[in-house]
C-alpha cells in the first residue's frame, strides 16, 4: 500500500514537471532555437567555415575559426565526431580540432538558448565565455603536448580545406531574423512584456478548470516548481497537433510540400502566438494582454515568410524544414523522456544532500559536479533541466556551472569514440584537462557569484594561465632539444 | 555500379540512403548499394563530413543531403 503510494506520488512528480515544463519554458525559446539549428545546418554551407581550418591558416585565424565551427555546424553528437574526425584526419591539426570538439557540444546555439531561457542568461553568457577561452585553450595545450605526432599528419590535403562557398545574404538575413525572432519571445525587457491591449472574452468556468489543474497537478513555489494554466493546457494541445501533423507534413518534405506542410506551419505559428499573448483567467472569463512579445513574433513572421517565398529557392526551404524537423524529431523525445525522469528524481532527492554536497562553491562541490557530469550520460540538452532542478534544489551556481561544462563534454561513450579516433593516451589527457579546467570554471563563476572582485579573480586567472604556459614552454623546449640532438622518425605510421 | 554511403548512422544518413533508393527504383535500376558506418574506412574516401555519397569511387557530395533531383543526375552520368 505505502510502495503504491510512493510510486503514485513519484508519477505525479515526473508528470507534473513535464506539464509545467512543456506548459512554460519550452515553446518561445524551443521552438524557435528548433528553426534556427536547422536554418544554420541547412543554409550555411560547410565549405565557408572549414576552409579557415586548413593547416595553412594562422593560428589566430584557424582557432576562434573552430570554435565558431562547432557552434553553427553542430548540435548533436553525430556531428560532432565525424566532423572532428574529418578535421583532424584531414590536416587541420590536432588543436583546432580540439577546440572544435569542445566547444560544439558545450556552447551550440540550441544549448546556449535553452540554458539561458531556462536557467538564466548570467549561465549561459558564464557557459559560452568560458567555454571559448577553455576550448581555445585546450586546443593549444593539446597541439604543445603532442606537437611532434601532429606534424606527421598528412600535408598535402590543403585542398580540402581550399574550397570556397559562399552565403547567399538573404540567406543571411533570414538567420537574422531567425534570432530576432528568438530573443523577442524570450529577453525579459519592459518593452516586450508590457501588455499594450487587452481583450475579455466571456468564457465562464475557465476559473473552476484552473483549480481543477491545480489540483490534479500540486506544486510549491518554495520547491521552484511551476502549475500548469489554462493557457499551458491549450499549448500542450496545440503541440501534440503539431506532432500529430508534422509527422507527414515535415517529414515528406523532400518530395515537395504538401497540404499538411502548410498545415503544420500554421500551427507553428499559432503555437508561438498563444505562447506570446499573455493570459489571465477570472470569474468573468478570460484576458487576452497583446505584449510586446506578441508583437515581435508577429513582425518576425511576416518577414520570414516574405523571405521564405520571395528570396530563397524552394529547395533551399524545403531542405531549411527538413533540417528543423530532424532536429525536433531527434532531440523532443529525449527532452520529454528526460524532463519527466527529472520530476521522479526531484522527488526522490533531498535538498539537504544537494546542500551539503555543493551548496556552497568549494573546490569538493566543483568537483562533485565534474564527476556527476562525466559518469551520468545524458542525451543533448537534458542536461539543462537536470542542472535547473539542482539550483532548485539549492545547488550553487559555480558548482553547477561545472557540471555543464562537462556533461556534454565527457561522457564514456564520447571518451571512447574520441579514442577511437586519436589514440587512448590523447584521449584521456583531453579528458584530465576538461575536468580540470571544468572545475576551474566554475571556482571562478562561483566566486563571481559571491561577490568576489572581478579584478582579483582575473589576477588568479592571469597567474594560473601564465604558470600553465610556462610549463608547456618549458615542456616543448626540452623536447626541441631532445629530438634536435636525435633526429626520430615520428610515432605516427 | 557501385554505391556507397558514408555515415556513422545519424538519421542524415538514412535519409541520403532512402533518397538513392527512391531514384534506383524510380529508374527501374539495379545498383551494389552498401552503408559504410566504420569511421575509419569513411575517411580513407578523404572527406570531411558525412553524410557522403560515393558513386563508383567518386565522392560525389558530402557534408549535405543531395538533393533527388541531382542523385539521379549522378546516377545516369554513370549508365
Amino acid at each position: 500500500m505505502d510502495l503504491a503510494g510512493t510510486l503514485l506520488k513519484l508519477l505525479q512528480g515526473g508528470l507534473g514537471n513535464l506539464a509545467a515544463y512543456l506548459a512554460a519554458h519550452v515553446l518561445l525559446c524551443l521552438v524557435p532555437a528548433f528553426f534556427i539549428a536547422g536554418a544554420m545546418t541547412a543554409l550555411i554551407p560547410k565549405e565557408s567555415v572549414t576552409r579557415f581550418l586548413g593547416r595553412n591558416a594562422p593560428k589566430y585565424v584557424s582557432y576562434p575559426a573552430a570554435a565558431l565551427a562547432g557552434s553553427v555546424l553542430s548540435v548533436c553528437s553525430c556531428t560532432v565526431v565525424p566532423l572532428f574526425a574529418g578535421i583532424y584526419r584531414k590536416g587541420a591539426g590536432l588543436g583546432p580540432a580540439i577546440t572544435f570538439l569542445f566547444f560544439a557540444p558545450a556552447a551550440n546555439i540550441l544549448a546556449l538558448v535553452y540554458t539561458g531561457g531556462v536557467i538564466g542568461a548570467d549561465l549561459a553568457f558564464a557557459r559560452l565565455f568560458l567555454s571559448l577561452s577553455f576550448g581555445i585553450g585546450i586546443g593549444m595545450i593539446m597541439a604543445l603536448i603532442f606537437r611532434r605526432s601532429d606534424i606527421a599528419h598528412d600535408e598535402n590535403t590543403d585542398t580540402l580545406f581550399a574550397k570556397r562557398a559562399s552565403m547567399q545574404r538573404s540567406a543571411l538575413v533570414f538567420l537574422f531574423i531567425l534570432i530576432a525572432l528568438l530573443l523577442s519571445g524570450t529577453l525579459k525587457i519592459g518593452l516586450l512584456t508590457n501588455a499594450y491591449a487587452r481583450v475579455t472574452l466571456p468564457l465562464s468556468g475557465l476559473e473552476r478548470f484552473q483549480e481543477f489543474l491545480n489540483r490534479i497537478i500540486p506544486f510549491d513555489s518554495s520547491k521552484g516548481q511551476e502549475g500548469v494554466t489554462v493557457q499551458g493546457v491549450v499549448l500542450i494541445g496545440l503541440l501534440f497537433l503539431v506532432a500529430f501533423v508534422s509527422w507527414r507534413g515535415l517529414g515528406r518534405i523532400s518530395e515537395g510540400f504538401n497540404g499538411l506542410t502548410w498545415a503544420s506551419l500554421g500551427l507553428v505559428v499559432l503555437t508561438l502566438l498563444v505562447a506570446s499573448v499573455g493570459i489571465e483567467t477570472h470569474a468573468e472569463g478570460l484576458d487576452i494582454l497583446f505584449t510586446g512579445k506578441m508583437f515581435g513574433v508577429i513582425l518576425s513572421m511576416v518577414f520570414l515568410g516574405y523571405i521564405g517565398r520571395k528570396r530563397l529557392t524552394q529547395d533551399e526551404v524545403r531542405d531549411f524544414l527538413w533540417e528543423s524537423w530532424r532536429f525536433i524529431k531527434q532531440i523532443f523525445p529525449l527532452l520529454v523522456v528526460g524532463v519527466f525522469f527529472v520530476g521522479v528524481m526531484r522527488v526522490i532527492i533531498r535538498p539537504e544532500w544537494i546542500r551539503a554536497l555543493a551548496g556552497q562553491n568549494t573546490l569538493l562541490g566543483n568537483l562533485a559536479g565534474v564527476v556527476f557530469g562525466v559518469f551520468m550520460y545524458f542525451p543533448t540538452l537534458v542536461e539543462v533541466p537536470i542542472a535547473k532542478m539542482f539550483l532548485s534544489l539549492g545547488m550553487h551556481r559555480g558548482p553547477l556551472l561545472a557540471y555543464l561544462m562537462a556533461d556534454p563534454e565527457l561522457s564514456l561513450q564520447s571518451i571512447l569514440m574520441i579514442s577511437a579516433i586519436i589514440g587512448r593516451a590523447k584521449a584521456w589527457i583531453y579528458v584530465i584537462w576538461v575536468a580540470l579546467f571544468s572545475t576551474l570554471a566554475g571556482l571562478i563563476y562561483g566566486a563571481f557569484e559571491d561577490g568576489a572582485n572581478i579584478w582579483s579573480i582575473t589576477l588568479y586567472l592571469l597567474a594560473f594561465l601564465s604558470l600553465l604556459a610556462a610549463g608547456l614552454w618549458w615542456m616543448s623546449k626540452r623536447s626541441a632539444v631532445r629530438s634536435a640532438a636525435s633526429p626520430e622518425v615520428s610515432e605516427e605510421r | 555500379m557501385e554505391i556507397r554511403i558514408l555515415g556513422p548512422g545519424c538519421s542524415r544518413c538514412h535519409e541520403v540512403e532512402r533518397r538513392t533508393f527512391n531514384v534506383l527504383a524510380e529508374l527501374n535500376l539495379a545498383a551494389d548499394v552498401r552503408k559504410i558506418t566504420d569511421i575509419k574506412k569513411i575517411m580513407e574516401y578523404n572527406l570531411l563530413s558525412t553524410p557522403g555519397l560515393v558513386i563508383d569511387g567518386k565522392v560525389k557530395c558530402s557534408g549535405r543531403i543531395p538533393r533527388p533531383e541531382e542523385i539521379k543526375a549522378w546516377i545516369l552520368e554513370r549508365t
